[in-house]
């Protein structure tokens, strides 16, 4: 070990996992260092990119000491273009009543589908707060946890073990039409199911998607869904906070080339200004493929490592418009309590599925789907943060070339339901994925760090042979949402990570 | 002339004119999608001319990937467990290459010409493991198997051969070094390298020019007992070398199906060449580094020296007790070394501690009835037939 290795661990990348791993290595005092390349820690949760959270569980409270934070919860609205919207809280009996007046047949199958689809999300919850078993090992303790996995699907009952078989690799449209008949419930469900993802509504596994959000949600469809008090970055402030009362180290603005390697072991890092520091354990929040082919650099990977991490499915599909505004618009048949909430047009299962279409060749729709949410920015004028579905990773045109076509039929769109949204703008901003992966440093600038999809779950998340938060490479860890059990805004991959680091001192 | 594929499922080599006019038995089989001669007249012949005189044997459908770029010998490095990074412009290596789980995939010769041009030889088509092991590097990677023409002059009169051809001061060429010549106005790579374990070149030069350089050293070789050899007698000759063959003395680990059968290099008698002190990782370091440290390896590849005189193709071999404790991968009949010898894959101990009371059950054919022989063997060095003239510098000439 070279002679200044003053850190147990530097973590690389200071998103909100890798704040809550660097408060538990501390906890345990461990010293430790965070290096970030932007100009301030907190990754993707911020104001900017993050509408809503879903809450921290307790496990990853407790493990960094308590969250002093308040969380808010918030109605999902379906905006229709006759003003006849759904409104959803996650309360059963509210919930009922509100579809009922719709369609009481929906109403009662809604309350049915939520508790089979809460069952089954539990199920799966079990098995995300741990790390998950890697099979190559041929370790008792990870047999008998995917045995665990087994048994408590089997437990669910032979009637719902074979519903959940029927479920897991199915589409959800197919389970929404055969459940629902008001599509623009069904466009709702549908567009939570595939949010985030490259999937449409009819692509085999959304299903599995959407119970996966439910599972971070609180098991709930529409109940687990969240603002913090005082804007969404409160989250990571809180954990920076914690960070300096447990002494951890904060760099800023320290964009890291590449990982040190000694004797095959990562012994610490060398910033792109040619710094160099060293530490016992390196932790990297970047993404699987940074990870692996800039810190890691691919001289020093296996062929067949360089081919899973090829493989590895990251391009995101959301976009984020920035809507700056001089006043409110008003919005169709909604009232101030309806613009605190969370607004979703997705108008139904066919329209999200054109709006996929042509994202699959890399292709605008110029009709995409909405999830819109009222903020205040600093100076407390209004603005709205729009989360844009499908935007290709990349265009045929080039983005620099459509952004502004694009902008102007998003706007469109919103005029359906805000006739006189284009009198309140002041300035537009748009985020392609794109952009957010170099603003961010994501690698495709996906949510999280690579599709949710069973290919890339569980032991398989991000990698084969690189599932227990270990990579390829001795001494050097992951802890991003490119882990298990992924993103979400969970920090549970941060603490899942920190014990996989604690176990290795 | 173009060749239309519809009708010729396996290609002509450049020399196959020339090939197929010598051939007496029109044996032929299918290398690398390309028909060459296993046996021209008599296996026994060809052996006599490689082991006395000179033999020619068509090289062309061994894979060739030339590899081109800044990266080119950071590259080379990274993919063989070989420590190649001091290796020198213009000599040639003999490598293995193995998979993230430290098993071999195949072995090759690695040409250098210079630190950014390299080509790469060997018996199988290795396109896409190169490619996706060059990621990250930068290289290109070529497949120059269809546009290099090549040929192994192989024997004790072979450098006179060649010499005799045009290639001036050949007998100064040391083994595993390679020289540029230009003859009758081709470009001619002369390697000092080959798969008899004697001495011997190959020879690279572009297939317009085949037809002429295999008439060529026809005459230069007609007082030097020069004779074509097929796939037979290379065989013979390289069981007497020691020299192992991918997908017969060992599974390539990416076609054995099997994970049990995929072999380490160590297993198979190569633990020369892994160099775990490489300053740089290669591929299947972490893995062959587990397997040292730990102590882990299961087997190894031994050569026998066997009572009587009934080759042993595909014999099990037992102890004292009559316990199986491996397979005949390789077996011969040496007329050179006059004795029975086989290469063998042994469960360890056997073969590394336990080198004695180890027998083979050899099923001799005799008229559509077979003999069994319960014989005796004695591990022995692998390399059989290891002749001085082998490595001599100058080589020896003949007139």
């Amino acid at each position: 070990m070279p002679g200044n290795s003053s850190f147990d661990a530097i973590i690389i990348g200071g998103g909100h996992n890798g704040l809550v791993c660097a408060n538990i290595l501390a906890r345990k005092n461990k010293r430790v260092l965070i290096c970030e390349a932007r100009k301030e820690c907190g990754g993707m949760v911020n104001n900017d990119i993050t509408n809503y959270v879903p809450p921290v569980t307790s496990a990853v409270s407790s493990s960094i000491g308590g969250m002093q934070i308040n969380y808010v919860p918030k109605t999902t609205i379906a905006l229709s273009e006759t003003g006849q919207h759904i409104r959803l809280v996650g309360n059963q009996h509210i919930d009922h009543k509100s579809i009922s007046t719709f369609s009481s047949h929906d109403a009662d199958r809604f309350n049915d589908f939520h508790e089979k689809m809460s069952k089954f999300s539990k199920t799966l919850g079990s098995f995300m707060m741990a790390s998950p078993p890697r099979i190559m090992n041929n370790s008792f303790s990870d047999y008998f946890k995917l045995f665990k996995l087994g048994l408590n699907v089997r437990l669910l009952g032979k009637k719902n073990f074979n519903e959940f078989a029927r479920m897991i690799g199915l589409n959800i449209a197919d389970e929404l039409e055969d459940n629902f008949e008001n599509t623009l419930l069904q466009g709702l469900i549908a567009h939570d199911s595939v949010i985030g993802s490259n999937l449409g509504p009819r692509s085999p596994g959304s299903l599995i998607n959407l119970l996966y959000r439910m599972a971070i949600h609180n098991n709930s469809l529409f109940g687990g869904i969240f603002q913090i008090e005082g804007g969404n970055d409160q989250f990571t402030k809180h954990l920076i906070e914690k960070c300096k009362s447990n002494n951890v180290e904060i760099k800023t603005s320290a964009s890291v080339k590449n990982c040190i390697i000694e004797n095959d072991c990562a012994v610490g890092i060398e910033l792109n200004n040619g710094e160099k520091m060293y530490a016992k354990k390196i932790i990297s929040n970047a993404d699987p493929r940074s990870t692996y082919f800039s810190l890691l650099g691919s001289q020093n990977l296996d062929t067949d490592v360089k081919r899973k991490i090829k493989h590895h499915r990251s391009k995101g599909r959301v976009a984020k418009l920035i809507l700056e505004l001089d006043k409110l618009p008003s919005f169709n048949n909604c009232d101030d309590n309806d613009l605190d909430s969370r607004m979703v047009v997705a108008p139904s299962i066919d329209y999200i599925e054109e709006t996929y279409n042509p994202s699959k060749f890399d292709k605008l729709s110029l009709e995409p789907t909405l999830e819109i949410c009222v903020k205040k920015d600093s100076d407390q004028n209004p603005k709205l943060d729009i989360q844009v579905q499908y935007a290709p990773y990349k265009t045929h045109q080039g983005w620099e070339n459509v952004k502004v076509n694009y902008i102007e039929s998003i706007i469109k769109i919103i005029s359906k339901y805000a006739p006189n949204i284009n009198e309140c703008i002041e300035r537009k901003k748009l985020l392609t994925p794109d952009d957010i992966e170099s603003e961010y440093n994501v690698s495709g600038g996906h949510w999280h760090h690579g599709e949710i999809q069973i290919d890339q779950l569980f032991m398989m998340r991000p990698i084969p042979g690189a599932s227990q938060y270990k990579t390829h490479l001795d001494g050097l860890f992951m802890c991003g949402a490119g882990t298990h059990p992924g993103g979400g805004l969970t920090g549970i991959s941060g603490k899942n990570a920190a014990k996989a680091v604690l176990d290795d001192f | 002339m173009t060749q239309d594929l519809r009708y010729s499922a396996l290609k002509k080599t450049p020399f196959h004119s020339r090939t197929s006019l010598a051939s007496r038995t029109n044996k032929y089989y299918n290398w690398n999608g390309y028909t060459v001669p296993t046996e021209y007249s008599t296996t026994e012949l060809e052996y006599t001319a490689a082991r006395n005189g000179t033999s020619v044997m068509d090289l062309t459908p061994m894979g060739k990937y030339e590899i081109i770029g800044d990266h080119a010998h950071q590259f080379v490095d990274y993919l063989v467990t070989r420590d190649l990074s001091k290796m020198k412009d213009n000599t040639v290596a003999y490598i293995i290459w193995c998979n993230e789980d430290g098993k071999v995939i195949d072995d090759g010769t690695i040409f250098k010409f210079s630190s950014t041009k390299f080509m790469l030889c060997c018996a199988v088509k290795i396109y896409n493991w190169l490619n996706d092991s060059a990621y990250g590097f930068d290289v290109t990677i070529t497949d120059v198997t269809d546009t290099i023409a090549a040929l192994a002059i192989q024997g004790p009169t072979s450098c006179s051969t060649l010499k005799k051809f045009g290639a001036t001061d050949l007998e100064t060429l040391k083994p595993f070094e390679m020289r540029e010549y230009k003859i009758d106005g081709f470009d001619i790579l002369i390697s000092r390298t080959g798969f008899t374990g004697d001495l011997g070149y190959e020879l690279w030069t572009d297939p317009k020019n085949a037809e002429t350089t295999w008439d060529n050293i026809e005459i230069a070789g007609k007082e030097l007992k020069l004779r074509p050899f097929g796939m037979y007698a290379l065989e013979m000759t390289r069981i007497e070398a020691g020299f192992i063959q991918t997908n017969t003395d060992f599974m390539a680990a990416e076609d054995s199906l099997r994970p049990t059968r995929m072999r380490s290099p160590y297993e198979i008698g190569m633990g020369w060449l892994v160099h775990l002190n490489k300053n740089s990782y290669f591929v299947g370091k972490k893995a062959l580094k587990k397997e040292k440290e730990e102590n882990s390896t299961e087997r190894c590849l031994v050569g026998l020296d066997i009572d009587g005189d009934k080759p042993a193709h595909g014999s099990v071999i037992y102890n004292s007790k009559k316990e199986d404790i491996g397979i005949v991968t390789a077996a011969l009949w040496s007329p050179i070394m006059k004795k029975n010898i086989a290469l063998a894959s042994l469960k360890r101990p056997y073969g590394i501690k336990i080198k004695e009371n180890i027998f083979a059950e050899i099923y001799h054919p005799e008229e559509l009835e077979y003999r069994k022989i319960w014989a005796r063997c004695k591990v022995v060095k692998r390399q059989f037939f290891n002749p001085e003239r082998r490595n001599k510098v100058p080589a020896d000439l003949y007139e």
